[in-house]
């Protein structure tokens, strides 16, 4: 363990000498609502950023989408496979994942984006790695802004959480758009009308 | 009232028009205008330079020469944001606080003092409006387009109402012109690339005549349009509103 | 001629580059107008956003402790570094204790600062920056020109040549999603392979000890779960108190930066993967210091978005390098001559004092203001020059008296108006370079209004 105490005291005290007058930490904030439908304002958002977006009204629908247009994917949503999922795969076969499918906790309607942590899924770099990222994602489920967001966490992160807005994408080139930059080329979440939670 | 006229030195100097349109329009409406000759400048150059301490003195004395006056006008966005804002390094006394508080540029001072906007004013040309920042920014003439509130101009206010104007929409509204001052002497390539680009901006658009609350970004802009021999015509604020049947 | 001016006019040799150069960067100010537009109380949450780091400044000290706790309970080791050297030093010794060899690096302006890079190289440690636009201008061996888009002043072509050169791309194919995906699969390896990543903090959450780092490309997600050792570095001012405090930031960041409602990922590291290692560094390098001007304390709100630079219509139309400081634009102005007032004296005047940079900081950091106030302060601290010194003297004494200012005037005018013009416009005259001189009027305001009002009528004497 690096012996860096000395610089923590002489850091500390630097910061304690300038003697700044106290400024009030302001109340939180309340932030006025855009007007409409929050799952339509999710979706638009979403297409916004290069996300992917399809309405299924059932389970049936949902599981009938995903046998269809995602099959061969590593289904991660809460089952056997989560559950027996190596907890620190080899990164080799996790880099040979191509669509993996998860739930997220929920949506965020002014920017399109969705929280998962931890308890979404059994490794890390999973959501990351892949070609293909779908989410699956309740339509009660989706708060205004970030606000509301972060209430909804409430500090209880596990130990890693994320909010993703659309695929992985850069601009650096000449700032012309490219999606599937290092992070996932692909976004789609599947919004169920219907609760998804068993 | 007692209007005390401020023109600053580069008017006093190059632009005497300015100030008599100034002095005139003042009149007519119906004002009791003075002017001091012993007057200067405002010491704007100097504190812009990072010589604050050498403008002190110049401060000092336009305090003392137009602290007798219940107003303070001036055809410069620039020079009355200078006295309100960067004042506030000599100490607060009363004269200075009156100062401060009471100098004003023309179109403000028309707008929220005399409390009017429609002087009667002549003007079928094709306008482009020039939005010098310190008036701006500074003095809050107009909205920036950058800030998210909502849309106001005093500028526009006192213009639309001229017959036969047309005010042209600019590219892009309220990009600086590059004089800055001292900035124009000392990085003159970005000075000039910046003036270069408004006046295509205002070519583009269709600009006859451009006009701003400062002659100085004027000067700035018209001496690259001499240079190019650019056909348009610079006139400042006030020579417009100026051009009236009041 | 400064130094800023001087680079400046080297960049705007080029006409085509530096117009595309503004134009471009003027269309990221207009999409961050339109983002802001789109929320309704855009003007109050910067306002709130200002006050929480202003509050956080002023408990900075209770603040880092708090965060450093929390940090601990969730499993992660704080470090402290006083200065770059430290922070370096620190990064070592980490890799060296665990043997490691591999390290890739996301955007962080800080070890920029700190020449992080250059100081692990020396010591046979090869380190490859992540980020796109940072990979870039690592494999040009260029420092970054803006802080969020670090390639922006390179045009696609050059890069299609330097991924020949360097990753054996095919030659001559500049298409931006077949250059992209070299780099994706080139780092992809690299990310594999990786023992050691480190990051930058956009956020650090005293509350519960949260590290969050935003990106758009995923790669400081694509280091940090893969490899081992996560290493993040952090300046002392970028603790905020809550994590409610997160919702106005992470609202302002993206929008302001780039125009989008928010980055792609917006990620929240509180404790290391099973068997492996979170390292927090926080690092100092001037900042306690600047804490204690209080002219200048405000700059260490800023969140590094970058908005003040495409905004900047000077920035715009001088490029990143022309301010030769780690930061440039606007809020580089203001915190360079804070690290070394000497090299940096020529920043603060390589503005026009628009005042659009502080319009558009999410913070609301008065940087028109800071760099008129250093102006002053630089000059007094003697960055004028003898000559310079000199001609502010004479023109302080001449403002002060109106006989001298009059007569003044009267000289320049005749010289304007009767010296042949090859002596006028003459290298000395910077302004005719471009520019015609006013035509010179008969007489001044003043010699017209003396002419035409008795004396002691109208001047004031009531």
């Amino acid at each position: 363990m690096r012996e860096t105490k000395m610089d923590r005291n002489k850091i500390l005290l630097n910061i304690q000498r300038s003697r700044i007058k106290p400024v009030n930490l302001p109340e939180p904030f309340c932030s006025a609502e855009k007007e409409g439908d929050k799952t339509i304002l999710f979706k638009e958002m979403l297409m916004q950023t290069g996300g992917d977006c399809i309405e299924v009204n059932s389970t049936e629908e949902l599981n009938s989408l995903l046998d269809n247009n995602f099959r061969g994917a590593t289904d991660l949503r809460r089952n056997e496979l989560f559950k027996n999922f190596l907890s620190y795969s080899n990164k080799d076969s996790l880099e040979r994942l191509k669509t993996v499918i998860l739930e997220g906790q929920f949506g965020v309607a002014e920017n399109g984006s969705i929280w998962i942590d931890d308890s979404n899924f059994p490794n890390r770099l999973i959501s990351f790695i892949c070609e293909e990222l779908v989410v699956c994602l309740d339509s009660k489920q989706i708060v205004s802004n970030m606000h509301e967001a972060y209430l909804r966490i409430d500090n209880a992160i596990s130990g890693f959480g994320v909010f993703i807005s659309g695929p992985s994408k850069t601009s650096d080139i000449e700032q012309h758009l490219v999606y599937g930059a290092h992070g996932a080329k692909k976004l789609v979440v599947i919004i169920s009308h219907q609760s998804i939670l068993e | 009232m007692q209007i005390g006229l401020f023109i600053p030195c580069y008017i006093d100097q190059f632009y005497p028009k300015v100030g008599i349109a100034t002095m005139e329009l003042l009149e007519k409406l119906g004002l009791d205008v003075y002017y001091p000759s012993e007057q200067t400048c405002c010491g704007q150059p100097l504190a812009n330079s990072g010589a604050e301490d050498e403008a002190i003195k110049t401060y000092n004395n336009f305090v003392r020469i137009f602290s007798k006056f219940d107003y303070i006008v001036s055809p410069s966005g620039s020079c009355v944001y200078h006295v309100r804002e960067n004042y506030n390094i000599l100490p607060q006394t009363d004269e200075v606080r009156k100062v401060r508080q009471n100098t004003f540029e023309l179109c403000e001072f028309i707008v929220d003092i005399l409390k009017t906007d429609d002087l009667k004013i002549d003007f079928p040309h094709k306008v482009g409006v020039h939005q010098s920042c310190h008036g701006l920014r500074g003095l809050k003439l107009a909205t920036p387009s950058e800030l998210i509130v909502e849309h106001y101009s005093k500028v526009h206010r006192l213009l639309k109402k001229a017959k036969g104007i047309e005010i042209i929409n600019l590219d892009r509204e309220d990009e600086c012109c590059g004089f800055g001052g001292t900035f124009s002497i000392f990085q003159p390539d970005i000075s000039v690339k910046m003036g270069k680009d408004r006046l295509d901006d205002h070519r583009r658009n269709g600009a006859e005549v451009i006009t701003a609350t400062d002659m100085s970004c004027l000067m700035h802009l018209e001496g690259i349009a001499r240079r190019q021999n650019r056909e348009v015509r610079f006139l400042h604020i006030a020579e417009i509103l100026n051009s009236n049947r009041l | 001629m400064t130094n800023h001016a001087h680079r400046a006019a080297r960049f705007l040799k080029n006409e085509e580059r530096a117009a595309w150069h503004d134009k471009t960067l003027w269309m990221v100010r207009k999409k961050r107008d339109l983002m802001a537009l789109d929320v309704p109380d855009w003007e109050e949450l910067r306002e709130q956003a200002s006050q929480i780091k202003r509050h956080s400044l002023s408990k900075l000290d209770d603040y880092l402790v708090q965060f450093e706790e929390h940090a601990i309970n969730n499993g992660a080791q704080v470090h402290w570094a006083s200065t770059a050297g430290k922070l370096n030093e620190i990064v070592y010794q980490i890799i060296k204790e665990n043997n490691a060899s591999r390290i890739v690096k996301s955007k962080s302006m800080l070890t920029e600062e700190c020449g992080l890079n250059p100081f692990l190289e020396k010591r046979g440690i090869e380190i490859i920056d992540t980020d796109l636009g940072e990979r870039i201008i690592q494999l040009k061996r260029e420092p970054p020109s803006h802080i969020v888009m670090p390639a922006i002043h390179i045009k696609k072509e050059e890069i299609s040549e330097l991924f020949h050169r360097e990753l054996n791309s095919e030659e001559g194919n500049t298409d931006p999603t077949y250059l992209a995906a070299t780099a994706r699969l080139h780092l992809r390896q690299k990310f594999i392979e990786a023992e050691v990543a480190i990051t930058g903090v956009n956020f650090a959450v005293a509350e519960n000890g949260a590290v969050v780092v935003c990106t758009n490309e995923g790669n400081a997600d694509m280091g940090v779960h893969a490899a081992p050792i996560q290493i993040h570095c952090m300046g002392i001012e970028k603790v905020i108190p809550r994590l409610s405090d997160l919702a106005v930031f992470t609202r302002l960041l993206a929008r302001s930066a780039t125009g989008q409602p928010i980055t792609t990922y917006t990620s929240h590291y509180l404790n290391p993967k099973p068997g492996g290692q979170m390292h927090i560094i926080i690092v100092d390098n001037g900042r306690s210091e600047l804490i204690g001007k209080e002219d200048y304390r405000d700059s260490l709100k800023c969140i590094r978005c970058g908005a003040c630079m495409n905004t900047c219509p000077v920035y715009r139309r001088s490029g990143g390098h022309s301010y030769h400081y780690v930061i440039p634009g606007p809020i580089g102005s203001i915190l360079a001559p804070h690290s070394n007032s000497k090299e940096y004296e020529d920043l603060p005047f390589a503005s026009s004092l628009c005042g659009s940079c502080s319009d558009v900081c999410p913070v609301k950091i008065d940087i028109h203001g800071q760099l008129y106030r250093w102006r002053q302060d630089l000059s007094q601290q003697g960055a004028r020059s003898p000559i310079k010194k000199g001609i502010m003297k004479v023109s302080g004494k001449i403002l002060a008296s109106d006989k001298m200012y009059d007569w003044s005037g009267k000289v320049a005018r005749w010289c304007i108006k009767y010296l042949p013009r090859v002596l006028i416009y003459n290298r000395l005259n910077t302004w005719g370079r471009e520019r015609e001189l006013p035509e010179v009027p008969r007489e001044s305001f003043k010699e017209w209004y003396n002419k035409n009002f008795r004396e002691g009528d109208k001047n004031g004497q009531k």
